[in-house]
């Protein structure tokens, strides 16, 4: 590759990073080290399989089974797996999963300051603000401020705890069950929940 | 569904407040080839072919390495191409395909898609 070409490729870094994906899973099928289904297999894995439908049906039953709550503090990976939700991607970011809960004394934000660990079998995958170096410097320094443009006002006599994903671990919120939510079923208690309530950026409406 | 998670990003960073987002952030991905270079790291990782914490080492090797040359606010941030970068070393360091091969394919890629252009334009005027 001449030096003209190669400048005239890098400066535009997003056509030549779409060809090099392209080439690289052209390759990787050419050589049968994977299937021409094989993306697609992955992908269609997190969109129905693994999201934060997951982590809702998690956070409804601890509202409603407070055993079931004690055992998902205690030992979330076994608790979870009493729900047999879906564990295919198990050893991807879904291996050790711990929960934080919410009290009316403590508010729990979950962060990854080194990249974007996110309990992926839970919540499926972080939302693009996550991953910004910008929103992880400022959340692990000001959290009260970030937490306030998210319109979540947390009280001065609130702490506020943040759960670094960074090493093996996997934190969720459990955020706290709103009022007025008494007579409502798991389903519709599971309704409520956002992924942001989860990550500890947003409050549960009823 | 993610535009207004990136309006608040953008908007936090330039210091302006915005409202709350508060979208069902579910799978969602810009551009087609984040959502196939994410797929391949994974599918790669299932398949043995390294621990998905080796992956996960590089990519934080990768944004740091971003973030250290960079301010946090660069607008060149890209975090897909952090992902690949990751991939791509880690696909050489395996000896799963050779990096010359990667880089010439890519670059047939390259040189038939700007034939193309060039056929679009010539065929356009």
């Amino acid at each position: 590759m001449s030096d003209k070409k190669t400048f005239k490729y890098t400066a535009d870094r997003e056509i030549y990073s779409a060809a090099k994906v392209r080439a690289l899973e052209a390759l990787l099928i050419e050589k049968g080290i994977i299937s021409d289904k094989t993306v697609d297999k992955v992908l269609s894995f997190f969109e129905t399989e693994m999201g934060p439908f997951n982590g809702a049906k998690i956070v409804a039953r601890a509202w409603i089974d407070a055993d079931f709550k004690k055992r998902l503090l205690k030992d979330a990976t076994a608790a979870i797996a009493e729900l047999k939700l879906p564990a295919g991607m198990a050893g991807a970011e879904g291996e050790h999963i711990k929960v934080a809960e919410n009290t009316p004394k403590v508010h729990n934000v979950i962060i990854c300051t080194l990249c974007s660990c996110y309990p992926w079998p839970t919540l499926g995958l972080p939302p693009y603000w996550f991953k910004d170096p910008t929103f992880r410097a400022r959340m692990a320094r000001e959290p009260r401020a970030v937490l306030k443009e998210f319109g979540v006002n947390i009280p001065a006599d609130v702490e506020i705890k943040l759960w670094d994903s960074s090493a093996q671990i996997r934190w969720m919120v459990l955020p706290e069950r709103p009022a007025g939510t008494e007579g409502m079923s798991e389903k519709q208690l599971a309704a409520l929940l956002t992924p942001e309530a989860m990550m500890g950026v947003a409050k549960v409406a009823a | 569904m993610q535009t207004k998670f990136e309006h608040f990003a953008a908007t936090s960073m330039m210091g302006a407040q915005d409202s709350p987002p508060r979208e069902n952030g579910t799978l969602c991905f810009d551009r087609d080839w984040e959502g196939r270079v994410f797929g391949l790291a994974i599918a790669l990782s299932k398949q043995g072919h390294y621990d998905w914490e080796d992956f996960r080492q590089g990519l934080m090797g990768s944004i740091a390495e971003w973030e250290a040359c960079h301010a946090l606010d660069d607008s060149g941030w890209d975090y897909y191409q952090r992902w690949l970068q990751a991939l791509e070393r880690l696909v050489a360091g395996h000896d799963i395909i050779d990096e010359k091969e990667l880089e010439s394919r890519t670059e047939t890629l390259l040189e038939s898609l700007q034939a193309c252009a060039v056929k679009a334009e010539n065929s356009g005027s």
